[in-house]
C-alpha cells in the first residue's frame, strides 16, 4: 500500500484495528482502506497494515481503494471530502 | 506519529488556541459539555483544558455506554450467564464493569462460559460453531454500536439461527441530551456533539438543541485540533448570538447520517418507554429493545429477565460526576477505594471513563510530579 492511502487514513484519527480502547464508549469508528469487496464483506487494511473483513451491508456500492470507518466488525460509513477547514489553515 | 501531523501539529494548535483567546468575552463564563466518552478521553490525554482560558469549563458528559449502565442490568445480564448450556459473549470493555456479585470475568474465574468478542457478528458465529449450546450477547452502546447488533440479529433471523439471543442495553444519546437540558443543576452552554454516532444519525437530529433549548451543538472529530476548533466555533456562536447545529467533522458525518444503517436499526429495535441511566435517573425513550418479530431472539424474552433496579454503592459519586456537578477527583472514593484496577464506580471501568481517563493523565502525572 503507499504512503500516500495511509495518510489519508490518518485524516481519520489514530485508532487501529488492534488498539481502539474502548469502543463503545470512545464513539470510535477505525478508519480502513478496502483492499478487497466479497459480496456483503470486505477484506479492508488499517494504517499498520492489519488486514480484517468487516461487513459492508451499509455502505452500498463499496469499491477497493475507498476509506471505511469500521465499528465492532461492521462498516457504518465511509470518508468524505471535506478534509479540514481552511479558516484554520489561513 | 507523522500520519497525525495535521491534527496535531503544534503551530495550528496554538493558532487555534489564540484565535480562541480573541473570540471569547472575558466577562462571563463558558460551560461546554462534551457528549461522547473519546472527547473527555481526547481531552486528558492531550491536556486540551491546558490550552484554553479559564473561563472556558469543559463538562464531561454522559457519553460513555459502559458508565451508564445501571448495575440492575449487569446483575441480569450475569445471571443469565450462570445458567447452565450459556456462552456469554461481551466486548472487552463490559468485562471488568461491576454488578453486585462482581464483573463478567469474575465469574468466569468461577467456572461461567464468559467470552469476549470483538463483533456481534462473532458472537453468532459461536453460535454456528457450538450448537448445542446458547449464545447469549450482552449488546452495549450508542448509535455506533447499534447498525452492528441489528445486522447480526437480521443475520441471525436470515440463517434461522435459534440458539442465540442478544440482550440489548442498546442506548439513544439525544434522550440524554434532552434530559441534560431539562435537568435544573444543568447550566449548558453549548455542546460538543458526538462524531461516529453521528456519522450513523447524522447532524440534523441535533436541530432541537438548537431550536428548542437555544444552545449551539458542534458535531467534533477526536484529534485534538478537532476538538479545538470545534469549541472554537461554539464560541463563535455564542459571542454572536446564534445557536445553530455545525459540522467540524465534515470528513466523516454526512448531514443526513447513514440510511441504511438506520433502517436496519429500525427493522430490529423498538424505542423503550423508559430505561434506567446510572446517574441521570430514569430517561424516557431512551433506550432500543428488540421488536416483537425478533422475540425468538430476544434474551429478555427467552429469560424472563425482570428489570430490577440496584442501587450504585453509597459512597460513589457517579452521578454527580456524570452530571458534571463533581469533577472526579472530586468523589470521595476517588484513587482510594475506587481506581481502575479496583473500579467501585463504572467511570472508573473504561478507559473513556471520566475518573479513568483523568486518573491516567492527570492524577498519575501529578503524583509523578510531572
Amino acid at each position: 500500500m503507499t504512503e500516500p492511502s495511509r495518510l489519508n487514513l490518518a485524516q481519520f484519527g489514530s485508532a487501529t484495528l488492534s488498539e481502539d480502547g474502548c469502543a463503545t464508549c470512545g464513539d470510535v469508528a477505525v478508519p480502513v482502506q478496502v483492499v478487497e469487496v466479497r459480496g456483503c464483506e470486505a477484506v479492508v487494511e488499517d494504517r499498520l497494515g492489519q488486514r480484517v473483513v468487516v461487513a459492508v451491508d451499509f455502505v452500498p456500492d463499496v469499491r477497493a481503494g475507498e476509506i471505511l470507518l469500521v465499528h465492532m466488525g461492521v462498516a457504518i460509513g465511509r470518508a468524505l471530502g471535506g478534509v479540514w477547514s481552511d479558516e484554520i489553515r489561513r | 506519529m507523522k500520519y497525525v501531523d495535521e491534527f496535531r501539529n503544534p503551530e495550528l494548535i496554538r493558532k487555534t488556541a489564540d484565535e480562541i483567546r480573541r473570540w471569547v468575552d472575558p466577562d462571563r463564563h463558558y460551560r461546554i459539555m462534551e457528549v461522547c466518552g473519546g472527547h473527555t478521553f481526547s481531552i486528558y490525554r492531550f491536556g486540551l483544558q491546558n490550552l484554553l482560558p479559564d473561563n472556558i469549563e469543559l463538562v464531561h458528559g454522559p457519553g460513555c455506554p459502559v458508565c451508564v449502565l445501571p448495575m440492575g442490568r449487569m446483575d441480569e445480564g450475569l445471571a443469565i450467564a450462570e445458567q447452565p448450556h450459556v456462552i456469554f459473549a461481551a466486548f472487552g470493555d463490559v468485562m471488568r464493569v461491576p454488578g453486585r456479585r462482581g464483573s463478567p470475568l469474575e465469574l468466569r474465574a468461577k467456572g461461567a462460559d464468559v467470552r469476549m468478542v470483538y463483533s456481534p457478528l462473532d458472537a453468532l458465529k459461536l453460535a454456528l460453531d457450538h450448537p448445542d449450546r446458547q449464545v447469549v450477547f450482552f449488546a452495549i452502546g450508542f448509535e455506533t454500536t447499534a447498525p452492528s447488533t441489528a445486522l447480526t440479529l437480521l443475520r441471525a433471523r436470515d440463517l434461522d439461527v435459534r440458539n442465540f439471543t442478544v440482550f440489548s442495553n442498546h442506548v439513544l444519546i439525544l434522550p440524554a441530551i434532552r434530559a441534560i437540558l431539562d435537568s435544573p443543576d444543568m447550566r449548558i452552554d453549548g455542546f460538543i456533539g458526538p462524531g461516529h454516532v453521528s456519522t450513523v444519525i447524522g447532524a440534523r437530529p441535533y436541530e432541537f438543541v438548537a431550536r428548542e433549548y437555544g444552545k449551539p451543538v458542534v458535531i467534533s472529530g477526536f484529534e485534538p485540533l478537532d476538538l479545538l476548533q470545534s469549541i472554537l466555533m461554539l464560541i463563535k456562536q455564542l459571542r454572536e448570538g446564534r445557536s445553530e447545529v455545525e459540522n467540524q467533522y465534515t470528513r466523516a458525518v454526512p448531514w443526513e447520517g447513514n440510511r441504511r444503517a438506520l433502517e436496519a436499526i429500525a427493522e430490529v429495535f423498538e424505542v423503550r418507554p423508559f430505561f434506567e441511566w446510572r446517574g441521570l435517573g430514569f430517561i424516557s425513550q431512551s433506550a432500543l429493545k428488540l421488536r416483537e418479530d425478533f422475540a425468538p431472539w430476544d434474551a429478555e424474552v427467552r429469560y424472563g429477565v425482570q428489570g430490577i433496579s440496584v442501587t450504585d454503592p453509597k459512597a460513589a459519586q457517579c452521578g454527580e460526576v456524570l452530571k458534571g456537578v463533581l469533577k472526579p477527583h472530586q468523589c470521595k472514593l476517588f484513587g482510594k477505594e475506587c481506581t481502575p484496577e479496583h473500579p467501585v464506580g463504572a467511570l472508573m471501568v473504561s478507559s473513556e471513563g471520566a475518573c479513568a481517563a483523568y486518573y491516567h493523565h492527570v492524577y498519575l502525572r501529578q503524583a509523578a510530579g510531572e
